[in-house]
């Protein structure tokens, strides 16, 4: 009876109630949309910088990330094969790739600069071509599409041309060169002798990160250790089928190299890149805020309904309790109502929430590149359990939290005071 | 000593003062009563005298500034706001002069509640509920809403509320004020009738000459006392 009797008084009002309960449920879509917006954007950021340049583990010899800043080939590995065979008996592992990272000078003829040589194997590192990415933009297809290297004019590198380059659009730019220009490439060798060679720009291309592109420009393997006059490389990047694997792999792996006594260090993706962890916490900061302000707008509101039904009812009350309801009968009641306005409000905001976003997410927001990015991208807010939960669990907190005053001053009337308060 | 033990309200010395700021205002000044099982009884009085706040004392509604009130034997000065509560509901049953009938329920649920507060189980309770009501002439107007009735129609639901629990007694608070003519000598006909067949004591406050010519005594009080000193 006193759940009738609380969801029938729920309802005694209905534009009060509908208003109530729409405060709260705009207050779940918010959650779930920003909650939504923000897990895509950390996802495609993360996924974006994964795929296009850091892999999700780096391997280095022992000693690099201490010290191979200052003689960063003092630590080069120089057996790949066998460690890239242990790494790949991994069944969680995608591909493993060899790098090696040169600083050097970059010159036209007329124009030289500064750059950073990075040696790949282009097989297997990804990339895209600028026409992909815009027909991506046009039907928003596979994601993975956006993420990897785009090359914006020209060609991907093939492997057996050891001497072409791409450069990244930036540097192209501050240099001044255009596809098929002949250029040359200096750096010092491992032994610290000088070395210059010819090279052809194949392309220009651009990732996620626009400092990435302003100063990195890419070649065969093969290219970069004859520049170098090495066989070794200096990291082994890995690329795993599933992000979550990280950390497990990252174990396994340890464990792996301890047993056969490699010496080896391991980088996972968050130690590289840790604007993505500030990024994340500060977003974070910005949906904690969120969430109080919906917490804060949600209790006032559903306050001020008890808060109201308490002094209208007065009477009612004094009648409940006449009628033998205890106080801890008569703040149940209320309590009850709040928490229906609480249930229902998170119900139906968690349906809207899940119908908006989803719609929202089959049209697509464009988004500008992000600080330190030269990529648009298109945002599509995605259904984050977590955050439906959590705005569910915020407005029943925050129905029972803001019912708790006016349902304890409902259980403490006079009973013949509020008798006399019918008039 | 025998006749006292048969009375189920026992009022001895109370008084009742109430505080407009600073200000005390007596509204009871030591009123004996004892009413005895299966009463009918009227407490008459012009507006102010005290009434309602004697009915309240007798109801558990309020405590006595001072003196004595004993429910069917059981003296309630010491009992908590819980244990008062199980008297009412087991004990007393009310009849309000604006009918307080809940306006979310229907005629059904609201004579239903009394039982509901006792836990008396679903079907039990809608049987009792479904008597009353057809004993009260409402067999037509179960699933009305208080709004969907006449004055007439609610003071009878009121009624079948206040008998549903088979209380001790029956307290009302100028049952017949709000009613017309007719219609409130109709209510208390019906109190009468329920009086005579479930041998219920009735309680119930007037100003009203005409009502207290069915009562089977007369109370009379004035200025917080009771004019006749053999009451």
């Amino acid at each position: 009876m006193t759940f009738t009797l609380a969801l029938r008084n729920v309802f005694r009002h209905k534009t009060r109630s509908i208003i109530t309960l729409s405060t709260v449920a705009f207050g779940c879509v918010a959650l779930i949309f920003v909650g939504g917006f923000f897990e895509d954007t950390f996802y495609k950021m993360r996924e974006g910088y994964i795929r296009s340049y850091a892999g999700h583990l780096q391997v280095f010899k022992q000693g690099f990330l201490e010290k191979g800043a200052a003689k960063p080939f003092d630590y080069l590995i120089d057996n790949p094969g066998e460690i890239i065979t242990l790494i790949q008996g991994i069944e969680a592992v995608q591909y493993v790739t060899r790098r090696i990272e040169f600083a050097g000078l970059i010159s036209t003829g007329e124009n030289s600069t500064s750059c950073i040589g990075q040696g790949i194997e282009p097989k297997n590192e990804r990339s895209v071509r600028q026409s992909d990415v815009e027909k991506q933009f046009q039907s928003r297809g596979d994601l993975s599409l956006l993420v990897g290297n785009v090359i914006e004019t020209g060609d991907p590198l093939k492997e057996d041309e050891g001497f072409a380059v791409l450069l990244g659009r930036g540097l192209a730019s501050s240099l001044g060169a255009q596809v098929g220009d002949g250029l040359i490439l200096v750096s010092h060798t491992i032994g610290g002798s000088i070395n210059a060679v010819d090279v052809s720009l194949k392309g220009t291309f651009y990732t996620s990160t626009k400092d990435f592109d302003d100063h990195f420009l890419r070649l065969p393997l093969a290219g970069a250790q004859k520049l170098l006059h090495t066989d070794s490389v200096q990291s082994l990047v890995i690329l795993l089928k599933k992000t979550e694997d990280t950390a497990r792999v990252k174990a396994e792996l340890r464990h792996l190299f301890q047993e056969k006594g490699l010496a080896l260090e391991l980088r996972d993706w968050e130690e590289i890149n840790d604007f993505y962890t500030k990024t994340r916490a500060l977003f974070g900061r910005f949906f904690l805020i969120l969430k109080l302000v919906v917490a804060i707008i949600a209790i006032l509101g559903i306050f001020n309904t008890m808060n109201m039904a308490v002094l209208e009812r007065t009477a009612e009350i004094g009648t409940l309790m006449a009628l033998g309801t205890k106080q801890k009968g008569v703040a149940a009641l209320f309590l009850m109502e709040g928490g229906i306005l609480g249930a229902l409000g998170g119900g139906i905001g968690i349906i809207a929430g899940i119908g908006i976003t989803r719609l929202i997410a089959s049209i697509g927001i464009p988004m500008p590149p992000p600080p330190g990015a030269t990529m648009r991208w298109v945002s599509e807010p995605m259904i984050v359990p977590w955050t439906i939960l959590f705005a569910f669990a915020l407005s029943m907190a925050a129905s029972l939290l803001s019912s708790f005053y006016p349902a304890y001053k409902a259980s403490r009337l006079e009973i013949a005071q509020a008798l006399r308060y019918a008039g | 000593m025998g006749a006292l033990l048969m009375s189920i309200i026992r009022v001895e010395g109370a008084t009742k003062e109430y505080y407009l700021g600073k200000t005390v205002v007596p509204a009871l000044r030591g009123v004996d009563l004892q009413v005895e099982k299966g009463e009918f009884l009227a407490i008459a009085g012009p507006s102010g005298s005290g009434k309602t706040t004697l009915l309240n004392l007798i109801g558990c509604i309020e405590k006595p500034s001072a003196g004595k009130v004993s429910i069917d034997g059981v003296d309630t000065a010491h009992l908590t706001s819980d244990e008062l509560a199980d008297l009412r509901a087991t004990k007393i049953g009310f009849i309000f002069q604006n009918f307080n009938l809940l306006p979310v329920l229907t005629a059904l649920e609201n004579v239903e509640y009394p039982l509901s507060i006792r836990k008396i189980p679903a079907r039990e309770k809608r049987r009792k509920a479904r008597q009353l009501l057809e004993a009260v002439g409402l067999s037509r107007f179960l699933h009305h809403k208080p709004l969907e009735l006449s004055g007439g129609q609610r003071q009878r639901v009121a009624i079948a509320r206040a008998m549903v629990a088979d209380p001790a007694m029956i307290l009302a608070d100028e049952p017949t004020a709000n009613l017309d003519h007719t219609t409130g000598q109709e209510i208390l006909n019906l109190m009468k009738q329920m009086n005579a067949e479930r041998k219920t004591t009735f309680l119930f406050s007037t100003h009203d000459p005409k009502v207290m010519a069915i009562a089977q005594r007369v109370v009379p009080l004035s200025d917080g006392i009771v004019a006749d000193p053999q009451r």
